[in-house]
């Protein structure tokens, strides 16, 4: 395999995708304007929620994905805090456990085995849990991955494989010739290639604009509040059924829905310190400042959910712009009507949970295999009907 | 033993930040995401400063070093202040 495949950004999915092209043989360079995992993956949570995906073919990417994470830490010999926690959906409201028991209903159909459990079952795995929680979704298969960790491993091992990797680097446009893409020019040196991979996340509409391609990637803005280091606190993965609204009803044109999109994630760190989010809301691409309102809300979240957080210390507090598509799907596969381009973005806040999958099906699309599960569904032409 | 922490927070040597600039880290960012350095619990106010000399004297591109986004709270506070 001699392909030249260039990869442009270097987060959880551009490192996955250049890693897996190494791995079959392809030179491979990865080209990032700033730092590995120095975006979206930088600026996240730590959960492979599987159980919170969009039943269909997301959710079919997600259960394979957590295939690969279980030998992931041996494969690339990092430790990446890979750790099997399970995972958890809280339910406060009737009106909740209805839309969950659906949902549940819908995931056991897809194959995976989530049970609905009553709030004392709850808060047996959970004893912080508020006595207000009336119930929970339980998967014992929910992980949790270091985000940044997983992004550098992925690099590192592309690198001993032979990849190079450019950082510092911003990659302004594509070079064309008639209908296809033959590499890139970065700070007025051209560098081409057999192909070219756009993994740049929420920036990736710049780059294929023009080209007269609409990637229809919006970044919707989240926000995290880090705790001070704690002992052991939480044993799973949280979500509220807050959340889970919040993330499968996404629509910027929806004026009645809550503006900051706050429903609760939490989760412990390796470090022990917490991760607790989030918010979801559509404010273009340069107003990524903290808002205090927003910390108030996840805060009265997190404080309802387990009240002894009352008494814990806030460290920080950061935002990332994930990126949206219409109908939360990620972008996976070739652009139709040219060669030697494709696009791997629009993951949302599963980019974490899809990478490895991510990664490893571009490839095989990229170096012209049949890849293992049918990527169409995930197509960039699913748009424009 | 010639290595020293920089980062007692998070319990980071100046060797594993050579290290992570060895690795193509230019910005005090960048370290950070790689050994964790200003991850803790002063948020970088002690070790931020001798991160960027660090990187100045090393990356030598003539600029100063990218550094951490500065974010609330300005000091650790409890979530029940927050919210109150």
């Amino acid at each position: 395999m001699n392909d030249k495949v260039i990869v442009v950004g270097a987060g959880l999915i551009g490192t996955s995708t250049a890693y897996y092209l190494a791995k079959s043989g392809a030179h491979v360079t990865l080209i990032d304007a700033k730092d590995i995992a120095s975006g979206t993956s930088g600026a996240c949570d730590r959960a492979i929620m599987i159980q919170s995906k969009k039943p269909g073919p997301t959710l079919d990417l997600a259960i394979k994905s957590a295939e690969i994470y279980q030998d992931l830490e041996k494969e690339l010999e990092v430790h990446l805090e890979y750790r099997k926690s399970g995972g958890m959906i809280i339910i406060e409201t009737a009106e909740e456990m209805k839309a969950m028991e659906g949902m549940v209903e819908r995931q056991q159909k897809a194959g995976i085995d989530v049970k609905l459990i009553s709030g004392e079952e709850a808060r047996v795995r959970e004893p912080a849990l508020s006595k207000n929680i009336i119930g929970s979704t339980w998967w014992e298969n929910d992980a949790e991955v270091n985000p940044l960790k997983v992004s550098f491993a992925f690099a590192n091992a592309a690198r001993r494989l032979g990849a190079k990797v450019r950082l510092g680097a911003p990659v302004t446009r594509l070079l064309t010739e008639n209908n296809r893409v033959t590499g890139v020019e970065v700070r007025g040196e051209m560098l081409y290639a057999d192909a070219v991979v756009v993994a740049m996340g929420v920036w990736t509409p710049m780059l294929l604009k023009p080209l007269g391609v609409d990637v229809p990637i919006i970044p919707r803005l989240g926000q995290i509040l880090v705790s001070e280091r704690l002992p052991p606190f939480l044993h799973t993965g949280i979500l509220s059924a807050a959340y889970i609204a919040s993330k499968l009803n996404g629509d910027p044109d929806d004026e009645t829905a809550d503006p900051y999109g706050v429903g609760l994630a939490i989760g412990q760190t390796h470090s022990g310190s917490l991760l607790i989010g989030g918010s979801r809301q559509f404010v273009g691409y340069n107003n990524t400042e903290t808002n205090p309102e927003v910390t108030r809300k996840i805060g009265e979240t997190a404080v309802r959910t387990f009240p002894q957080l009352a008494n814990v210390r806030i460290i920080r507090a950061f935002t990332g712009l994930r990126p949206y598509t219409p109908d939360g799907m990620p972008i996976l596969g070739p652009v139709d009507g040219m060669d030697g381009i494709y696009i791997a973005a629009g993951h949302e806040g599963d980019g974490v949970a899809l990478a490895p999958i991510s990664g490893e099906l571009m490839a095989q699309a990229v170096l012209g295999e049949e890849p293992e599960i049918d990527i169409q569904a995930f197509s960039m032409s699913r748009f424009k009907r | 033993m010639n290595d020293m922490i920089i980062c007692r927070c998070e319990g980071v040597f100046l060797s594993e930040i050579l290290g992570a600039i060895e690795d193509g880290a230019d910005s005090v960012p960048g370290v950070k995401k790689r050994v964790r350095v200003g991850m803790g619990y002063c948020q970088g106010r002690v070790c931020q400063p001798i991160v960027r000399d660090i990187l100045g004297g090393r990356v030598g591109t003539g600029k100063n070093p990218v550094l951490q986004r500065a974010q609330p709270p300005v000091r650790p506070v409890r979530l029940g202040e927050i919210v109150r």
